[in-house]
This record gives C-alpha cells, sequence and structure tokens, in this order.
C-alpha cells in the first residue's frame, strides 16, 4: 500500500515534469537540440553573414561568486565578452572534477560549443579523452601538462609576484617570524612559497618562513584559525592561498587594535577588506589571455601550445588591488629599509620591489628567482650557482628552500 | 512542485523549460540517461544497504566514511597487484572494499551495544576519520610518483579497471552488483528469519530482547552489510570512474548523504532504492543541464532539489496523517 502510493506521487511529479515540458512548448524549445543558444541562431544570421559567431563553453571548479580562482576566470570572461562582438559563451560553475566529462560532452553535443575551456587540474585527463573524442572542437586547459593536436594548456604563473611581497614582507616583519596559510601542498603552492621566502631572505637573511596547511582551496574558517595561530607564534605578516579575503581579516584587526600583521591580497583584488593591513599581493587577470586564445581560433590561426604567462605578459599582476600596486600607508616604511643589493649597491626596499618589477616586466630572463644557488631546507644545493629551474623544476617542485619551517607532505 | 517552479520564476526562467530541461537533460537523452544511469549505481548500493540498518533502528550517518575506508583498503589491494593475476585484482579490490566498510560499519555498532555511544555521533564522526585519512595517505605515503605531485596515487594498473558499456561510462559490473544486492537486500528483509530479527529489533526493541534475539548480533549484522554494500559502492566508483584515491569528496562527492534522502523516499524498501536512486541521480545530472542551458547559477539546482525533497516529505505527512479542521463555532467545514 505503501510503496503504490509512493509510487504514484513519484510518477505524477515525473510525468507532469515531462508532459507539461512537451505539452507546452516555449517557441525556442521545440525540441532539447535546438533549444540549446541563448540567442537563437536564427536571430543572427544577417550578422552571420558578416563575422561567422564562435561559442565558447567553460567550466569552473568552484562557484563564480567566490574571491579567487573560478572569479578570476569569470571577470575575464565578462571583460572578453565586452570586447568581441562574435563571441558567444557558456559557463558551468562547481562541477566536480569525476563529473567534468559529462559537463564537456554536454557542452559539444547539446549547445554546439567550438571550444571549451576547462580550469582545473583536476579536469586534465578527461579533457584529453574529449579532445580525442571530438578533432574538430578546440581544447584549453588550464593548469595541466597534456597537450593534443586540439588541446593546449594556459596558466597564469605568480612566482615573480610572490618573491616581490617576499621583499616587501621580508623589509616590514620586525619579529623576522613570517606565516604563510596554504591551500594544498601541491607543486604549484610549494613553489610560491618558495618564492616568497626568496624573496624574504634576500631582504633578512635570518627570517624564518612558518607554513600552514588547510587542506583546501576554500575554507574561511580554517583559514582564520590559522592566521590566527601564526600571529601567536609571533608572525608579523601574513601571505596565503586560499580563495576568501579570511586572513586579511585576521591581519586588519590585529593591526587596527595596534599591533601590525601585514599581508597580501591573494588572486583578487583584496585591500577593501584590510585597507591597514594589505600592502601588495598577487593578482591575476586572464582577459589578456582569452583574448588572445580565442582571437586565434576565431581566425584559424590557433595552434596548440603551451600558454605560461607572467609578469610581462600581463596575466600576473602586482597589487593590493588594481589600481594601488603598494598600498600608500606603506610605502614610506618601505623606504626606511636600505639593503647592499648586488647589482643596485644600497638599495632601499621600496626602490628594490620596483627595480625588479621593471626587470621582470620588460623580460623575465634578465632575472628570476629561481637562480642558484639555492638550498633547501636540509642545506643541500638543489639549483647550482649560475643555473635557472627551468620549467619541468617549477612544476614538480616538492621541496621547501632555506628557511622555510613546514613539511611539503603530512 | 509550484514552489520549485517560484525558484525558477524568480530568476526570469519559464518553471516548464526549466523542469523539462532538468528531467528531459537526465533522461529523455541518451548520453544524459547514461550519466544518470552512472550516478545511480552508487546510490542504489548505499542506499539498500543504509534500508536494511534503518529498518533495524540502526540511525547510520556514517555511509561516506564507510564509503571512504572500503576505497582505501581497495586502494591497498589495487596499488599492490602487480604480483597479482589480473583476473583475480578487480575481485579483490571488492572484497577488501567491502571488508573495508563493512570494518568502518560495525565499529559503531560495537559502540553502542557495549558502550551505549550514540550511533549518529559515532557514525558521523567516523565519517571525517575515513576523510582525514584519506587525505592522509594521498598526500604522504601513497602520493603518486607519476602524478607531478599532486595528491593523487599512482593509477591502477589497467587490470583494476571496470569494463564500461562502450560510449558510456556505466561501470555495468558494479551496475549489476548493486541490483543483485538491493533484491538480496529485498528478501534478506522480508523473506528470511534474520530479516524478521532485523524488523523485529527496530519496530519493538523490548520485544525483540524477550524473545531472546541479540541486539549486538543483529547492530552487528546490519552495520557489516550497510558498511559492507556502502564500501563496495566505493570501490566501484574508484575502479569505475576514477582508476586512482584522490580527495575524498572527489571520490564521493556526498553519496552516502544522499543516499539516506534516496532510503527515506523508499520507504526503506531495498527494490523501491533503484527507481529513486535512478530519480535522484537524474536530478543531479539534470542539474548542470540547467546551467548550461539557461545559464542558471549552480545554487538554483540545490534549492530546486531541496524544495522537492520537502514538499515530497510533505506530502508523505498528510498522507500519514489525517488533518481535520474543527470549528468551535456550529458552522462545520
Amino acid at each position: 500500500m505503501n510503496i503504490f502510493k509512493t509510487s504514484c506521487i513519484t510518477a505524477m511529479i515525473l510525468s507532469a515534469a515531462l508532459s507539461c515540458g512537451c505539452g507546452k512548448p516555449q517557441p525556442p524549445v521545440k525540441s532539447p537540440s535546438t533549444a540549446a543558444g541563448v540567442p537563437a541562431p536564427t536571430a543572427a544570421t544577417s550578422e552571420q553573414q558578416q563575422v561567422r559567431k564562435f561559442k565558447a563553453g567553460l567550466i569552473y571548479v568552484g562557484p563564480v561568486g567566490d574571491y579567487g580562482w573560478s572569479n578570476a576566470h569569470e571577470l575575464a570572461r565578462l571583460q572578453v565578452m565586452k570586447k568581441i562582438p562574435w563571441l558567444q559563451s557558456i559557463v558551468v560553475e562547481s562541477v566536480p572534477e569525476a563529473d567534468s566529462a559529462r559537463v564537456i560532452d554536454r557542452l559539444i553535443l547539446e549547445e554546439k560549443c567550438d571550444a571549451v575551456f576547462t580550469t582545473s587540474f583536476g579536469y586534465m585527463d578527461a579533457t584529453v579523452d574529449a579532445a580525442k573524442r571530438y578533432p574538430n572542437k578546440l581544447f584549453m586547459h588550464c593548469s595541466g601538462y597534456k597537450r593534443e593536436k586540439n588541446l593546449g594548456t594556459y596558466f597564469a604563473e605568480l612566482y615573480e609576484t610572490y618573491y616581490l611581497c617576499g621583499l616587501m614582507a621580508g623589509a616590514l616583519s620586525k619579529t623576522g617570524k613570517i606565516g604563510y596559510v596554504g591551500a594544498h601542498p601541491i607543486p604549484e603552492v610549494v613553489r610560491h612559497i618558495n618564492a616568497f621566502a626568496i624573496g624574504i631572505r634576500e631582504i633578512n637573511p635570518e627570517a624564518k618562513l612558518s607554513v600552514k596547511w588547510l587542506f583546501s582551496w576554500y575554507d574561511p574558517a580554517k583559514a582564520k584559525e590559522a592566521a590566527e595561530a601564526l600571529v601567536a607564534e609571533g608572525c608579523d605578516a601574513i601571505s596565503f592561498t586560499e580563495d576568501s579575503p579570511a586572513v586579511i581579516q585576521v591581519g586588519e584587526a590585529h593591526t587596527n587594535a595596534g599591533k601590525p600583521v601585514y599581508t597580501f591580497s591573494h588572486y583578487s583584488a583584496m585591500l577593501k577588506f584590510g585597507e591597514n593591513s594589505v600592502v601588495s599581493g598577487q593578482l591575476v587577470d586572464w582577459t589578456g589571455m582569452y583574448e588572445k586564445t580565442l582571437s586565434a581560433m576565431h581566425t584559424g590561426t590557433w595552434q596548440s601550445e603551451d600558454l605560461w604567462w607572467l609578469l610581462k605578459e600581463g596575466a600576473a599582476v602586482l597589487g593590493a588591488d588594481f589600481r594601488q600596486t603598494i598600498n600608500y600607508r606603506h610605502i614610506d616604511m618601505l623606504k626606511g629599509v636600505t639593503r647592499e643589493i648586488e647589482g643596485f649597491g644600497a638599495i632601499n626596499a621600496y626602490d628594490l620591489v620596483n627595480k625588479r618589477l621593471d626587470q621582470m616586466k620588460a623580460d623575465p630572463r634578465s632575472f628570476d628567482p629561481f637562480t642558484g644557488p639555492i638550498k633547501d631546507q636540509t642545506g643541500a644545493i638543489r639549483i647550482p650557482e649560475g643555473h635557472v629551474a627551468d620549467h619541468d623544476a617549477l612544476w614538480s617542485m616538492d621541496w621547501f628552500v632555506e628557511g622555510v619551517e613546514g613539511r611539503t607532505s603530512q | 512542485m509550484s514552489a520549485a517552479g517560484l525558484v525558477f520564476a524568480v530568476q526570469g526562467v519559464n518553471p516548464w523549460t526549466a523542469l523539462w530541461k532538468i528531467f528531459g537533460g537526465s533522461f529523455c537523452r541518451s548520453f544524459g540517461f547514461f550519466e544518470t544511469m552512472t550516478k545511480a549505481i552508487p546510490l542504489i548500493l548505499i542506499s539498500a544497504g543504509l534500508s536494511i540498518a534503518f529498518r533495524a533502528r540502526f540511525w547510520n550517518i556514517g555511509a561516506e566514511g564507510q564509503l571512504l575506508f572500503g576505497c582505501i583498503l581497495a586502494t591497498g589491494v589495487g596499488l599492490h597487484s602487480s604480483s597479482l593475476p589480473s583476473y583475480c585484482v578487480l575481485p579483490l579490490m571488492f572484497l577488501a572494499g567491502a571488508t573495508g566498510g563493512a570494518l568502518w560499519g560495525t565499529l559503531p555498532a560495537l559502540l553502542r551495544e557495549k558502550y551505549r555511544v550514540n550511533e549518529v555521533i559515532s557514525t558521523l564522526m567516523l565519517n571525517y576519520i575515513a576523510a582525514e585519512a584519506v587525505q592522509y595517505l594521498i598526500y604522504g605515503p601513497w602520493k603518486g610518483k607519476t602524478q607531478w605531485g599532486f595528491p593523487y596515487t599512482d593509477n591502477f594498473p589497467p587490470a583494476a579497471s571496470l569494463p564500461v558499456i562502450p560510449g558510456t561510462r556505466i561501470h555495468w559490473l558494479t551496475l549489476l552488483i548493486g541490483l543483485v544486492m538491493a533484491c538480496a537486500a529485498y528478501f534478506l528483509l522480508e523473506r528470511s528469519s534474520m530479516g524478521f530479527e532485523i524488523r523485529v529489533s527496530g519496530e519493538n526493541p523490548e520485544a525483540a530482547r524477550r524473545s531472546g534475539i541479540s541486539p549486538l548480533r543483529v547492530s552487528l549484522l546490519v552495520m557489516g552489510l550497510s558498511g559492507g554494500l556502502a564500501g563496495l559502492a566505493g570501490t566501484g566508483e574508484l575502479c569505475g570512474v576514477h582508476h586512482h584515491l584522490t580527495y575524498p569528496w572527489a571520490i564521493s562527492s556526498g553519496y552516502g548523504f544522499t543516499a539516506i534522502i534516496v532510503a527515506w523516499m523508499a520507504m526503506l524498501n531495498p527494490l523501491w532504492c533503484i527507481p529513486v536512486s535512478l530519480l535522484f541521480a537524474g536530478l543531479l545530472v539534470g542539474g548542470d543541464a540547467i546551467q548550461t542551458s539557461l545559464g542558471l547559477p549552480f545554487a538554483t539546482v540545490n534549492v530546486f532539489n531541496g524544495a522537492i525533497l520537502f514538499f515530497l516529505m510533505l506530502a508523505e505527512f498528510f498522507r500519514e496523517n489525517k488533518i481535520s479542521l474543527k470549528r468551535s463555532a456550529s458552522a462545520g467545514a
């Protein structure tokens, strides 16, 4: 009896959903395959004769409203949409790694996308499979290393920017203890921590960088806890990888209470969450990369390649927000710290940051933070004198430089 | 349903269009339907297991943890299987998965019967312990040499991959196991003396005790089965979808919790768990259809699912309880 009634309820809901969907067809919803595009293809025929439309699908791992990764991609997409009239785009947010294959299929089969951008490392194998399955479609995978004829990779790399923030943290810290709240111990984050530490120790060779792991990309409560623990240990400058301004809010609260704790914006502009605490930060602007790639795809000149963009290309940006490179409140303090630096003589920290920034913007090869000799935590030389860490060494980095306290695994 | 429709109407989308997108996207198109089947596999296994436990009034909130612990043991076998003949790798992994899930399930059963620890708390907490254990392994001893420092174990050898129906991601062997297990669970509950003991312990523990049914034995049995099935589901996901162990939330995406709802909606009948699992898998799969074609945010999908569930529960309440309006005045209603 019970079973019968519930089955009736379930069946009713299903049939109601299906029959009403079919029974009252909206003009564009005659069959699922033509229901695909938001603007119907027929509406655009007159323009289409002049410029061919191009449809891109983007898959995000997080919600578009986070303060980090997915939000940065979304901002860039909106910018590019404004600039390019022939572009149509579709986004799918909060896609679990295991579901990415299905979403790619849906974008290509149902939405008839010409290109699909997958923006998380965990989508790599699904994207490679899809590229093989749909050889006439184009794919771009963000942060991966596998490429095909119709599959390229792209990444905005932040280690130069982290190094510059390290210079500032080293100059501002009074205690010589600096903290880092890290998301996951993966090579990308390890590399950024190392670059930050190299910057710190160029100004203060005795300084220590203490690392706390969250094992999550987004966990404001845990990030706040980790930041408080670092402050309690005596850290007075903290950088982080986590997609919320939680660490900055901790720094701001302590700073306003009379105990300065300097913080750095991560990924998106976070100055507004810590007017007194945020010094500078590592920001990302994907706009140029998407614009270049989509334009090349549209004109048919696109070729599979590995885009690895740094400060020079404008993908990585140094700034507390996109207008203030360094928070003006901290400029005088930075000018008050002077060091002997090879190639520059006696130079204050503010000028050093700007000189290095100009160098790397002009040509990344003129200065690279990962130039030997660089020792690991045990004191063993990992990058010998005169050598620069190459792409593969950076890509698979699983060791900390000297001066970092913490482990790269549990 | 109308409230769920309101969710869409507020965002300026015709509710019928949205519903058509969700159910059409997951049931009417071949590839959507294949994906729905894929998602339903773990739900069938876990909800069938949970039905057994819930029938005995053992509130198992820990299917997620049991699934993960099953995954750990199965991965242990999978990573060290190179010396084994290939035909016994998968059976051994499934065996290990079921054993892991059963072990993780019987622990709270022991705690409840021996030390009177509330099983809701203990099963819930064991979820976190299992998830932390997976994290420890993927960042520590089992971190893959071929995964560029990312927290994945190395991929399993080909012998540990479940065959899929060509052109889909349905690992049919697990589906078959799921269907068989759901039927077996039904016969256990409804047609066997053991099932009678389980039902009596659930419906009238006092009578069960007096008639000599050991609460310990029943708890161990239902939790061993419930956990074991969750472990099987985990192994199926590992060998059919992921092919390596990785972040706990990526392995399971909340199947252990969704299955609780499925089991209740199926009224704790393992056979009914099969269509209800399909319905829920369809909701999950249809969710991305309304994102891609209507441009609605992800949260809408969750709100919609929540609304449907809430009203189903409400309907259930009104079905079970007769509401009569009484007026003190003479006018009758």
